[in-house]
Order: structure tokens, then C-alpha cells, then sequence
């Protein structure tokens, strides 16, 4: 069956999430326009839509009147624990992976060290 | 059961109750013929948005439209365009609506050159400069250098070229409601590509005050421009919703064959193969289907369409 997975309107706010957590979206700062956004990436207004308003309840952006919606102050602690959540979550992912391979747990850690070390190098 | 739907968040959905303003209204409209009635209490099309009348051959998508369009008058019923008083259509309010259709409105003995002269007559607000910025982009001179196309003759156009011509006609013209009547049905995929960042390009230029109504059966192509969507059967509205409260209220669900027969009367439409079943229900009969091994996903508009269309068809499908 086609359409499975995340649903559009949640990868877009991901991504506008992703930029305001990185700071790419400063506060204060206008999200593109519903309509500008809906044609800059060939899906529906109302998907659009769907994405800024699933942004505002997190709490993440505001709506103005007539506006547009324009990004929050970002509070410190809770970027924090976003940003947590986020390392969490991938490496959740990163675990199940690994089960399904058949790795062990001390596998699955030098895996892990070797790739900090290729980072840093 | 399983869900395969990722979390929603607090989203509540529900477009209409936001005081979402309409950009035409009409009440109790009714046109019979011999042996068809159409027939619907209320209609709204949402300001700002696409919105796209979905329904089976002979449904009534046509006479609803032209209606809507004034080229039929003979109805019962009132319309409202635009928050506007009065009722029904005049001057004023067609200046504002461009509209396509299945025929061409165009003589067949016009050239290109004549259906922009003429096009500048009729309508105040034509603007010459831009049907010939579309005229290419829409690639209508394909095969013919500079300005040769603008001598050929609309009888000589291919029905894909005629419609590309009046979408070009009716887009160069400031309007505040598109009405069109199949747009994509005689174009190619890539031009149906076209159509849809037309229509994008349109919304967007109006910043929310400009509405597209059309009508399709080419569901999955335009669902990528679709906001609000009208399913018809039998010269009623059977179903009516933005398209992502839709996806809310329909689910598709995957199933083992075993559990098929049990499933036949929760979904509205069910497609059966050796290895199990699958299709739509209600979400709020979700849990009808406990005890199954199903697995759940967001529907994709086609899919819902189908769907109720299967439920209210007349045909044996």
C-alpha cells in the first residue's frame, strides 16, 4: 500500500522544528508563508497548514492574525530536553537496528566509540 | 492490534469551526432532468483554498459547476458569491470567476492571436502580456518557433493544447475563483504537474483570497492541490471535508485472510488477494476490528474517495 510512514505534514514540522531548535529560525522570525511553502514544495495549503499548526501547539511558533506565524523565544531547559529526546530517539533506532543484525551490546558499543573517534578526528 | 500511525500530537483537526470564511455559499440548489435531480441543501467552498468535486460519471459534477459558473441559470436555489448580499450571478461577480470546461469556448476558426485579442475585449482585466508568458510555459507553440503559434487555428490544436490554451486564457485574467470542470483529463502526466503548480502559483498569489474549485478524476494527480474536498453520487454530497481531517476520520487497514470475512462488514470498500485483504473503514470503527491482526495507515485521498464512492455507488462493484 502506498502513503505509509510519516505522514507529510509531520516531516515538514520536523524540519521547521529541526531548524528553530537549531537556532537556523531565529525568535521573532516569519515562517515562509502557508501558501508560498505549499508551492515551494508541491503539496496542498491545508497540509501546510496542518504542519505550522501542529508547530504552534508544541508551543514552537505563534500565529498573527493576517500574518503568518512567526517562531517563539525558545526556553533554554526545554531545548535542552528536546534536543535529548531527539539523541534518545535515534538511538533507539540505532539499538533495534542492531538487534535485528544480531549485534551484541559490546558490538553495538565500539561501533558507537569508533564513529565519536571518527568525529572528532 | 497495531498502529502504524506515528503520534498526531494535540492536533485537534477540524478546519471548519476556526472561523473559516467561504468564498460561495449556496442553499436548497435543485435542477432536475429526466431522470436526474440534483439536489443539495448546502454548499460552501472554503476561502483561500483548492477544493476538488470528486464522484462517478453522471454524479452531477458537471451541472454543479456550471451552475456555480452562471452558464446554467435555470435552477432553484440561491447562491451567495464572494460574502456578497445579493444573490445569484451578474457582471460584477463574473469578472471575478474564471472558468474551463469540457467544450471549447473558444470558435474553432480563431487563431491563437485572435482568442488573446478577443479574450482583451470581453474582460477588463485580461492581461495580454501574460497569456503569452503562458502560452509558453504551457508549451502550446511546442513544434512551431517564435511567434508562428499564435496563427494556428484552435481546431488544429490537440484537446490537451485547447485545454492548455484555456487555462492560459482564464489564469491571465485577475479573478478570485478558478472554477474548472476536469482540467487534468486531457493533459499528460507531466502537464498535470504543470496544471497543479499553476494552481499553487494562484493560490499564492492571492495570499488567501483567492479559491480554486474543480472537479476531477484524477485523484492521486491533484491530491498534492487539494485542500477541501467534495465526494458527489447521484446529484447529492455524500461526503465533504479538508483533506487532512479526512485522513483523519477514514483509515486504511491491512489484513490476514483469515479475518477477511469478519472485516467484509467494518470496511466501506475491501479488496481481497490470497495473502489478505485490505481497505477502508470508519476510524471510529477501529475498534470493531480488535481480535484481528490488522495493521493501520494513513489513507491516501484516492483511497478515501473510492471508498465512498463504493459505499454510495448504485453500480455493482
Amino acid at each position: 500500500m502506498q502513503n505509509s510512514g510519516v505522514p507529510i505534514y509531520q516531516q515538514i514540522a520536523e524540519q521547521l522544528k529541526t531548524d528553530i531548535l537549531a537556532g537556523k529560525l531565529k525568535e521573532g522570525e516569519y515562517l515562509p508563508s502557508i501558501r508560498g511553502l505549499a508551492k515551494d514544495l508541491k503539496i496542498s495549503v491545508i497540509t501546510t497548514m496542518k504542519a505550522y499548526e501542529l508547530l504552534e501547539a508544541e508551543g514552537l511558533v505563534t500565529a498573527a492574525q493576517g500574518k503568518g506565524f512567526y517562531v517563539n523565544a525558545q526556553d533554554s531547559e526545554m531545548l535542552k530536553e528536546q534536543h535529548l529526546r531527539r539523541v534518545e530517539e535515534a538511538l533507539q533506532e540505532a539499538i533495534k537496528a542492531a538487534q535485528i543484525a544480531g549485534m551484541t551490546e559490546q558490538e553495538l558499543r565500539g561501533t558507537l566509540e569508533a564513529l565519536l573517534r571518527m568525529e572528532d578526528a | 492490534m497495531k498502529d502504524k500511525r506515528n503520534d498526531r500530537g494535540n492536533h485537534t483537526g477540524n478546519y471548519g469551526v476556526t472561523g473559516q470564511e467561504n468564498i460561495l455559499q449556496a442553499q436548497n440548489l435543485q435542477k432536475r432532468y429526466k431522470g436526474f435531480a440534483l439536489s443539495i441543501p448546502r454548499l460552501e467552498l472554503p476561502k483561500g483554498f483548492a477544493t476538488a468535486l470528486v464522484g462517478e460519471n453522471g454524479a452531477g459534477k458537471t451541472t454543479l459547476l456550471n451552475l456555480l459558473a452562471g452558464i446554467r441559470l435555470d435552477y432553484k436555489g440561491e447562491i451567495n458569491y464572494f460574502g456578497r448580499q445579493e444573490k445569484g450571478i451578474d457582471g460584477s461577480v463574473q469578472e471575478r470567476i474564471g472558468y474551463t470546461g469540457p467544450g471549447s469556448y473558444f470558435l474553432p476558426q480563431w487563431t491563437i492571436r485572435q482568442v488573446e485579442e478577443i479574450s482583451g475585449i470581453l474582460f477588463d482585466n485580461f492581461h495580454r502580456d501574460r497569456f503569452r508568458t503562458f502560452c509558453g510555459e504551457l508549451g502550446i507553440s511546442s513544434g512551431l518557433a517564435g511567434f508562428g503559434y499564435a496563427y494556428r487555428e484552435v481546431k488544429k490544436l490537440s484537446d490537451g493544447n485547447r485545454m492548455k490554451l484555456m487555462l492560459a486564457a482564464v489564469l491571465s485574467r485577475d479573478t478570485e475563483l478558478l472554477i474548472l470542470d476536469e482540467p487534468a483529463s486531457p493533459l499528460d502526466p507531466l502537464m498535470r504537474d504543470k496544471l497543479c503548480d499553476m494552481i499553487r502559483g494562484y493560490l499564492e498569489q492571492g495570499d488567501g483570497e483567492r479559491s480554486v474549485f474543480f472537479s476531477t478524476h484524477n485523484i492521486t494527480d491533484m491530491e498534492g492541490v487539494t485542500d477541501y474536498c467534495l465526494i458527489m453520487e447521484h446529484g447529492s454530497i455524500v461526503e465533504e471535508g479538508f483533506v487532512e481531517d479526512l485522513k483523519e476520520k477514514y483509515i486504511a487497514v491491512k489484513g490476514e485472510a483469515a479475518d477477511a470475512e469478519r472485516a467484509r462488514d467494518i470496511l466501506l470498500s475491501m479488496s481481497r488477494s490470497a495473502y489478505g485483504f485490505e481497505g477502508i473503514c470508519l476510524a471510529e470503527d477501529m475498534e470493531k476490528l480488535a481480535g484481528m491482526d490488522v495493521a493501520f495507515e494513513t489513507p491516501g485521498l484516492s483511497q478515501i474517495c473510492v471508498a465512498v464512492m463504493k459505499a454510495n455507488t448504485k453500480l455493482k462493484i
